[in-house]
């Protein structure tokens, strides 16, 4: 979406740059220096030797090429890919149909509301805890159901290398909802209640009030959504490593596990770097993508 | 149950669709407030289980099977966490970086976002898509190269840094950004030919409108904050700077862990947070005016 | 209203930062009388009271040296230590946790050697002093050592009316079928005869102490034994699956002390747990300490364990301060210290051992002696610089085996092919 300038003039456009800068430059100086520098340093670590401690010492291509022929890396690359291709879209699907849901003046929305938002601020300890409890395999109340309606051997859930994934995106997926229900309940209120009643008036009805309404006018709140999470998911570490620390075996392992694991633990920050070089390209190559998609849509 | 089809433009009604028809809603409504009803007790569950661990002894907490009702209630559990550990002292560490923090995310982001939103200047996209760039670098790949620099800063080891270290954050300025495209270029034209300095705009007219997106901003951030582990652990070695997340972790012993204190300590410090989300609801939820094109 | 929003937010967080810049940054030198302070890293100092008893020992005996505690969160301690030492930090001592991170932080070169001083201990006396010898070098001295004994629960042994006697000389064998005899009941009131927790340590590091197995060869055939053993008794419900234990996050403290366990192999520091627990009331379980069941009944104790140390930071400014700090932890006194806050010290005399069990609450009979007279003690892991890297292929390979996803002969193949591919 273009800003329209009225005047084309040179010194219109010099001090718009001027002006475009004073806005940016507060909260570009600290992000430059605490995190813009020590991401590109850290990439380009990736070229590196470094255990943290003495110096660093250039190896080329060799920490790539270790990570090309490490098969735990691209299990883990295989399992965030999986995490990723689950969680985005059905967080996005809840958090939307919440959001639209709980923003009507329901009694007891603002309850509802609160009680979606509960997962996101309880401690990640009773997150993990209470889920593998629940999907515990024997005494489990999941399990105890699902043997109740019949299903004879009913799934492992975390302790089973199938079932873990799915287990842990469903935790995810509970309790990232309430965060993006946040963002798409400030995104609705940006759309005048005037064009629903418009459109109530001309004939249509919720489905298409929501597709022809809703939706086009929420772009801007969908396109950050949609990048936040998908960046998020590549990114995903806190809730992995407490509900199944990458187990069982390494089914649940992701790449930032192994960033961590390769970097703080083993001391190996060269290799480590080369591995978030790689997280780094992926998820840059998705949100470009979406970049231009939302520009094509924009036109 | 009343339906209520919304009056035709009144100010104040929050935006969003109005109900269907009049036959079927109420069936339906009956409907929405069941799926809510079940799936809001299913979300509560954990915190059920977390309130209910805090009131047993360690030992209990993981007995098999769950007892979801303590035998006993050990209600001294919630006195005694305030002398086992520095309880006061890490709630008002937290609450002080929580609302810093915040304050300043909102401030120097939204203050940004204005810049990429509304202003053309060259390099405005390119610099953009690099702030983007580095939320998709996971924390754990440059945490050492971040420390270093704070090291070498002599900030180590203060609350100043982690201050510096997140608020000045790449997600305030995005999530500000995307709202304020949202805002027609009218107004802001119409500011401009009223006299008023791009300052003046953002300040008087877009900063206003933007208040759920602030609120949701301020609201985020404040959570995450506060439940922020490592950053603490990482950057706070003094005991006495210690924040709520740190002091229930030192529940966990060298082989074994105290859980049901950190039960009762992660129930108190939700309490805050439910407190903010409760009261901060109408910000990012009742409408504002919309109708305000002039 | 609006108007006075910004500057308002503004003047807040200026303020803000203007008293967040008063935190200290650690404190400097004082060299003032002629006191000097050294900092030493360590954990959860509330409830680890051995470091408290070593800290004030210390102090008392070297009026001129104050101690600071430089208290980090236990479990993630070998992270925090790692990007101190990264930032250039200035902690005069470091606590090394376990041997791993010790040759780590020794092969980085980010300790000060300590091979003379470590030449001054009598090596017979510290059987956890040779876990530090990195090439001959010395970079750190052990002040503690545990090993792995069996408790058992003295109530529920007599109710089921078997001897503390027999627990003396108990192969795995007798170990299997004893805890098969011992478990009763089901569902919540479950007993179960014995409780291994969730470690590989339990079953891997035995067998390698007691078939004289490599850990870090690739042969991993000697497992074979111990994991069969353990697995029938999952089997038979002897044994709490290993699946419901871990996703339930089950503590071993909380299995032997609630009495839902009757024998339990562990390592000798969760005696100070059931001490200090039985001393506040946290628990009334009568409790004993059995040697390790063995492969044989030929009298032979062999077990494995860990030993504890300091080491020095090469960026310490008061290193001569730190190293007698090192010292005074390993001697006599600062073993002294540490039995007395009922833990096991690395130095192994009689005289600790008398002090240890004089202490209240703790089992004095013949068996509890004979479990602290093991015949070896076997490092836990061996000291390498591939030694994390095989733990990781070991830990999640377990995992796999003890849930059942990988039979017993795939998952050691499986440990064997990728210890000997993915370990450089």
């Amino acid at each position: 979406m273009a800003v329209t300038t009225l005047s084309a003039g040179t010194s219109r456009r010099r001090s718009s740059t001027w002006i475009g800068w004073s806005f940016i430059l507060p909260n570009f100086l600290g992000f430059a220096a605490l995190t813009l520098v020590p991401v590109i340093a850290a990439l380009a670590l990736s070229f590196l030797d470094w255990d943290s401690y003495s110096t660093p010492r250039w190896v080329g291509l060799d920490n790539f090429e270790r990570m090309i022929h490490n098969d735990t890396f691209w299990t883990a690359l295989k399992n965030t890919a999986y995490y990723a291709v689950g969680h985005v879209p059905l967080t996005l699907c809840a958090a939307l149909g919440f959001a639209v849901l709980l923003n009507q003046k329901l009694r007891g929305a603002r309850f509802f509301r609160t009680a979606l938002f509960f997962p996101y601020i309880t401690s990640l300890v009773a997150v993990a805890v209470v889920w593998n409890m629940l999907l515990s395999p024997d005494l489990g109340p999941v399990n105890q159901f699902l043997r109740a309606i019949g299903i004879d051997s009913p799934p492992g859930w975390t302790t089973s290398t199938t079932w873990a994934m799915p287990a842990v995106i469903v935790a995810s997926v509970w309790r990232d909802l309430g965060y993006y229900m946040i963002l798409y309940l400030a995104g609705l209120q940006t759309i005048p209640a005037e064009l629903y009643e418009a459109a109530e008036v001309d004939g249509a009805n919720g489905w298409q009030r929501f597709w022809s309404i809703t939706v086009p006018s929420l772009r801007p709140t969908t396109f950050f959504v949609l990048i936040m999470l998908t960046i998020s998911s590549f990114k995903v570490f806190d809730l992995i490593q407490v509900m199944t620390e990458g187990g069982p075996g390494r089914s649940t392992l992701v790449l930032s596990q192994v960033i961590y694991r390769e970097g703080i633990v083993q001391g190996r920050f060269g290799y480590s770097s080369a591995v978030s070089m790689v997280l780094f390209v992926i998820v840059l190559t998705i949100t470009l993508i979406q970049f231009q998609l939302q520009r094509r849509s924009e036109r | 149950m009343t339906l209520t089809v919304s009056p035709p433009a009144p100010v104040q009604t929050p935006a969003g669709p109005p109900s269907r028809s009049r036959k079927a809603v109420p069936v339906r409504r009956a409907l929405a407030y069941l799926l809510l009803t079940v799936l809001s007790v299913a979300v509560l569950v954990p915190f059920a289980w977390m309130v209910s661990s805090s009131l047993k002894l360690d030992a209990d907490v993981f007995s098999v099977p769950i007892q979801w009702i303590p035998a006993e209630f050990h209600w001294e559990n919630f006195s005694n966490i305030w002398e086992r550990i520095p309880l006061l002292t890490y709630l008002r560490n937290s609450v002080f970086l929580s609302l810093t923090i915040t304050a300043l995310q909102v401030l120097t982001g939204s203050f940004a976002a204005y810049g990429f939103a509304k202003v053309r200047f060259p390099g405005r996209d390119a610099l953009f898509l690099a702030y983007i760039a580095t939320i998709a670098v996971p924390w754990q790949a440059y945490m050492v190269p971040q420390y270093i620099i704070m090291q070498k800063a002599g900030l180590v080891n203060t609350h100043l840094s982690l201050i510096l270290l997140q608020a000045f954050s790449a997600f305030g300025v995005f999530l500000m950004r995307q709202y304020y495209l949202t805002i027609p270029d009218e107004l802001c034209e119409a500011g401009r030919l009223d006299g008023l300095s791009e300052y003046g705009i953002w300040a008087r007219i877009v900063l206003p409108l933007s208040k759920p997106a602030l609120a949701s901003l301020a609201l985020l951030t404040f959570v995450n904050t506060w439940n922020d582990y490592m950053g603490p652990f990482i950057y706070l070695t003094d005991n006495k700077l210690w924040t709520i997340q740190l002091g229930l972790r030192s529940f966990v012993g060298l082989y074994d862990a105290e859980y049901a204190m950190i039960m009762t300590g992660s129930v108190l410090s939700v309490l805050p947070i439910l407190v903010i989300f409760l009261l901060g609801q109408k910000y990012f939820v009742r409408g504002i005016a919309t109708s305000g094109l002039k | 209203m609006k108007r006075h929003l910004i500057p308002s937010l503004a003047a807040a967080a200026a303020l803000a930062l203007l008293t967040a810049c008063g935190g200290s940054s650690g404190a400097s030198d004082q060299a003032a009388g002629g006191t000097q302070t050294i900092k030493v890293a360590l954990w959860n100092y509330a409830t680890t009271p051995e470091f408290k008893a070593i800290i004030d020992g210390f102090q008392t005996a070297n009026p001129t040296i104050k101690v600071e505690p430089v208290d980090i969160l236990a479990d993630d301690y070998a992270e925090k230590v790692t990007t101190m030492l990264a930032g250039g930090d200035t902690t005069d001592v470091l606590t090394m946790k376990n041997v791993i991170d010790y040759s780590r932080f020794g092969t980085r070169g980010q300790l000060i050697p300590l091979t003379d001083e470590a030449k001054k201990l009598d090596a017979a006396k510290y059987p956890g002093l040779s876990s530090y010898d990195l090439e001959g070098k010395y970079f750190a001295l052990p002040y503690r050592q545990d090993f792995w004994v069996l408790y058992y629960n003295k109530t529920l042994l007599k109710q089921a009316g078997v001897d503390e006697s027999k627990l003396k000389n108990l192969t795995w064998e007798g170990y299997a079928t004893l805890a098969k005899s011992l478990t009763k009941g089901d569902g919540g009131s479950k007993v179960y005869g014995a409780y291994q927790h969730t470690w590989r340590s339990i079953v891997q590091a035995t067998s390698a102490a007691q078939t004289g197995g490599d850990l870090l060869s690739g042969d991993y055939g000697f497992f074979k034994d111990q994991y069969s053993m353990t697995l029938d008794l999952q089997k038979n419900g002897t044994l709490m699956p290993w699946a419901t234990a871990s996703s339930q996050k089950v503590t071993y403290n909380t299995m032997f002390s609630t009495g839902k366990a009757v024998l339990m192999p562990m390592g000798t520091w969760y005696a100070s747990t059931l001490l200090a627990d039985t001393k506040s009331g946290k628990t009334k379980v009568e409790w004993g300490m059995a040697p390790l069941p063995q492969r044989a009944a030929d009298g032979q104790v062999t077990t494995f364990g860990s030993p504890t140390a300091f080491a020095v930071n090469k960026n310490s400014k008061n290193s001569d301060a730190a190293k007698k700090f090192v010292e005074w932890a390993s001697s006599e006194a600062g073993a002294m210290a540490v039995a007395k806050a009922g833990v096991t010290p690395a130095l192994n005399s009689q005289q600790i051992l008398d002090t240890y069990f004089a202490l209240p609450g703790v089992p004095n009979g013949d068996v509890a002696k004979q479990a602290f007279k093991p015949g070896k003690v076997v490092l836990e892991m061996p000291v390498s610089d591939k030694s994390s890297d095989v733990d990781q292929i070991l830990t999640e390979e377990h995992e796999l085996i003890m849930t059942g996803e990988k039979s017993l002969d795939d998952g050691l193949a499986e440990m064997s092919k990728r210890v000997k591919s993915e370990v450089r």
